[in-house]
């Protein structure tokens, strides 16, 4: 294990990688047994630390967080951007696995009215959906150290879901569209950022 | 024959239909399809074939609610290979690029509005779907156009107002209509000229190559590539775009006018079920947390359809073929 990797570790156990640095290290972790020994090292410490007892430290839960961040770290740093970081004192894992499973307060900082134009007005599903409201943040344990994750509960969480899958679809979308619709390349316009 | 689910024909019979102007339609297929325009499906088949085989660049705009952007288009066809590029002049200033794709490889989305035989077989296809009309067209980007109006004949996609040039039939101006006669989303050119492309200037920042779904041998379709999850509902008259690979996230469906995908994400997480959705333009991104087969996953339909449409497929994913 590098320096480099072992810092970028330690970094990511005090809440101080950001996003991408997390999704590389945990790319590493996931093919490294020695990184993930260290993974789960560091949470021990850290939960004694903290002054909580390691619930199942031999559990690793790299490749889990690894799921949640594969894709999706684009999306995350718009969150941040958008919320002027009042994730900060959530651990850095917690919040980037929430851009999958998130929601509750930290969404209810959110403006609703910024996106009213785009929302649909409460709609009531035809389907037979219930839109849970009321946000509840419950205790998911990533390996030894509790963190908060947040059940996306409310309206506005599921909206900001919505609004990522966008930017994370809309090219892979586009590229379809071009090919089968009557207006050749301009589909791509409807690309929030167009990658490479 | 047929290559990955896009029909290919012989090139010389292409540029037949395309230099032979509008066919003329005898009335009986009128009679086949009652409440169809016959000449409005001539041009709508028209402007399919121009789209891919007239040399032409130009600039266009694309205007969803207070946001305009202009881009470069530029469309130049040699020897059978079709060369492709938009580049934005306005935000990112990305360039779009396709090259060599063959003349003859018609995807659906396209072969959905050339209904010139198919009228002869009685079947109606895209006119099923939507009703189309002739209307004075107005002056786009210094060409005389023809206007041709298109209702949905259901509520699972949206209407549109098409303006195509009197003499090539191409697309020069496009508005897509939604609820209440409002205009979610406009493309029109600014400026057009019909000859090979010039060079494009400097100034991109970023280039993207088109990506074109890999052909792959009929052969091989049958029992291997099984899907893991289906769709299964789709609005009438939609048809897949493509065959995704065993184990795709993605599932692509066009009516040759409207296009939504599907993608799925199975999560590692539970959720609780719920949905979202954002909409720019005509674009609907639909996201729905459910449950399928007690697993948690995460489908998203987007694309150029009502939300409605969006949701009740969403509604239909389920485990297996």
């Amino acid at each position: 294990m590098s320096e480099m990797m072992r810092e970028s570790l330690s970094a990511l156990m005090d809440d101080e990688a950001n996003e991408l640095e997390l999704e590389r290290v945990l790319a590493k972790v996931a093919g490294d047994p020695e990184l993930r020994q260290a993974w789960v090292r560091y949470n021990l410490v850290r939960a004694v630390a903290g002054g909580q007892h390691p619930a199942h430290p031999e559990l690793d839960v790299s490749a889990r967080v690894r799921a949640a961040v594969t894709g999706r770290v684009q999306g995350a740093a718009g969150l941040r951007q958008r919320f002027a970081r009042p994730l900060a004192s959530v651990a850095v894992a917690a919040s980037v696995a929430a851009t999958v499973v998130f929601g509750g307060q930290y969404l209810a900082r959110m403006e609703a009215g910024n996106y009213g134009d785009q929302a649909v007005a409460s709609s009531v599903s035809p389907v037979g959906l219930v839109n849970s409201l009321g946000a509840t943040s419950v205790q998911a344990s990533y390996g030894t150290q509790s963190v908060p994750v947040l059940q996306p509960a409310t309206r506005t969480a599921y909206q900001e879901l919505a609004r990522q899958r966008l930017k994370k679809y809309m090219q892979e979308h586009a590229e379809h569209a071009a090919l089968n619709s009557p207006n050749g390349l301009v589909p791509f316009a409807r690309v929030p950022r167009i990658q490479e | 024959m047929t290559v990955h689910g896009f029909i290919t024909r012989p090139f010389a019979l292409i540029l037949t239909l395309a230099v032979s102007g509008l066919p003329a339609a005898p009335r009986v297929y009128a009679e086949a399809c009652p409440g169809a325009d016959i000449e409005a499906l001539a041009w709508l088949d028209k402007m399919s074939r121009s789209l891919q085989e007239v040399n032409y660049h130009g600039v266009v705009t694309f205007q969803r609610g207070q946001e305009l952007q202009a881009m470069q288009v530029s469309h130049s066809v040699v020897n059978g290979l079709v060369t492709e590029r938009l580049t934005e002049l306005t935000g990112q200033g990305a360039e779009v690029v396709r090259v060599n794709h063959p003349l003859e490889c018609i995807h659906p989305g396209n072969r959905l509005l050339q209904l010139g035989a198919e009228l002869q077989d009685g079947n109606c296809g895209v006119a099923r779907y939507y009703r189309f009309s002739m209307a004075g067209g107005e002056l786009v980007a210094g060409r005389q156009s023809v206007q041709i109006r298109v209702e949905p004949r259901d509520m699972y996609r949206y209407g549109y107002v098409m303006e195509l040039d009197n003499e090539t039939g191409l697309l020069l101006k496009s508005e897509t209509i939604g609820q209440g006669d409002s205009i979610l989303e406009r493309f029109q050119f600014a400026s057009l000229s019909y000859n090979h492309d010039t060079a494009p200037d400097g100034g991109t920042r970023l280039v993207h190559q088109a990506h074109h779904p890999e052909p792959e041998p009929r052969t091989l379709s049958t029992g291997g590539g099984r899907a893991d999850w289906s769709v299964n509902w789709l609005p009438q008259g939609f048809t897949p775009t493509d065959r995704p690979g065993p184990g795709s996230e993605r599932r692509t469906y066009t009516d040759g006018l409207a296009v939504f995908s599907v993608f799925l994400e199975l999560l590692s997480e539970d959720i609780r079920p719920g949905e979202g959705v954002v909409r720019t333009g005509s674009t609907t991104s639909y996201t729905r947390g459910m449950h399928i087969a007690g697993i948690p996953v995460l489908v998203t339909v987007i694309g150029e359809v009502p939300l409605n449409t969006a949701r009740m497929v969403a509604d239909s994913v389920e485990e297996g073929h």
